[in-house]
């Protein structure tokens, strides 16, 4: 398993993306699933270090695992910011996706992208810790 | 890589041109670009964005920013749009409100 840390800020991203995106290629995914699960990973950071930290006034790091199990590419995200399970906003429905951009509230796409983008995702909040595991199946999973 | 942005005016038409990725830490500069055009009143926005690689939900909310700034008779075209980008487009139904071409005019 790959651990790293990055600062809690929007500069970090493209340096999340570049993890996520080396461990993609070294499961050997496809270019189709690794942006889905490259999307989703930044998507649920963006979050965590907007809503999370900075909204609180408050600064950390994201603690970032990557582990290639038998079936599955996961990507774990630990932070410290305020407790936030990204379900636990309201996807955008049906109808609010056919909306024009004229009528749209800015806002909600990001975890909708996110949980659509992988084919796992889970949340916990344990000891002040969140939690956020996204996962994307391996191309040997799928046979 | 970040993003890079070019701005110019085609006549009525606000022509800009994104590549790299485009993420929440530099969506602004593409917001900064609308802003700026929004100023010149166009009739039609057309964002050339086949160097774009990478673009998240951030993206996304410049675009209903344009349209909101704008004015909703103000078109909007997506030109060129990379496989991944157009699917991110079309899952937010996107597709709905703007015109995704392969190229322009």
């Amino acid at each position: 398993m790959a651990r790293h840390s990055i600062p809690a800020n929007l500069a970090a991203l493209a340096t999340v993306r570049q993890l996520v995106t080396q461990a993609c290629r070294e499961a050997g995914l496809d270019d189709a699933a690794s942006y889905r699960l490259i999307l989703a990973v930044d998507e649920i950071a963006t979050n965590i270090i907007t809503h999370g930290y900075q909204e609180q006034g408050s600064s950390g790091d994201i603690a970032i695992a990557i582990e290639a199990g038998e079936q599955y590419l996961s990507v774990v995200l630990e932070d410290t910011g305020i407790a936030y399970d990204p379900r636990a906003q309201g996807m955008p429905t049906a109808e609010d996706l056919d909306k024009p951009l004229s009528d749209r509230e800015i806002g909600g796409l990001g975890v909708f992208l996110a949980l659509q983008g992988v084919d796992r995702f889970d949340y916990q909040h344990h000891d002040k810790v969140n939690r956020n595991t996204l996962a994307v199946k391996l191309p040997q999973a799928k046979r | 890589m970040s993003l890079s942005t070019s701005v110019e005016m085609k006549g009525r038409e606000a022509w800009i041109t994104l590549a790299g990725e485009l993420d929440a830490a530099v969506a602004g500069e593409f917001r900064q670009a609308i802003e700026q055009v929004a100023e010149q009143k166009p009739e039609k926005l057309v964002l050339f964005v086949s160097g774009l690689q990478f673009m998240a939900s951030a993206g996304l909310r410049v675009l209903v920013f344009a349209k909101q700034q704008m004015g909703r008779e103000v078109s909007i075209y997506v030109v060129g749009a990379s496989g991944p980008v157009l699917n991110t487009l079309q899952m937010s139904g996107f597709d709905q409100s703007v015109y995704l071409q392969e190229s322009y005019p």
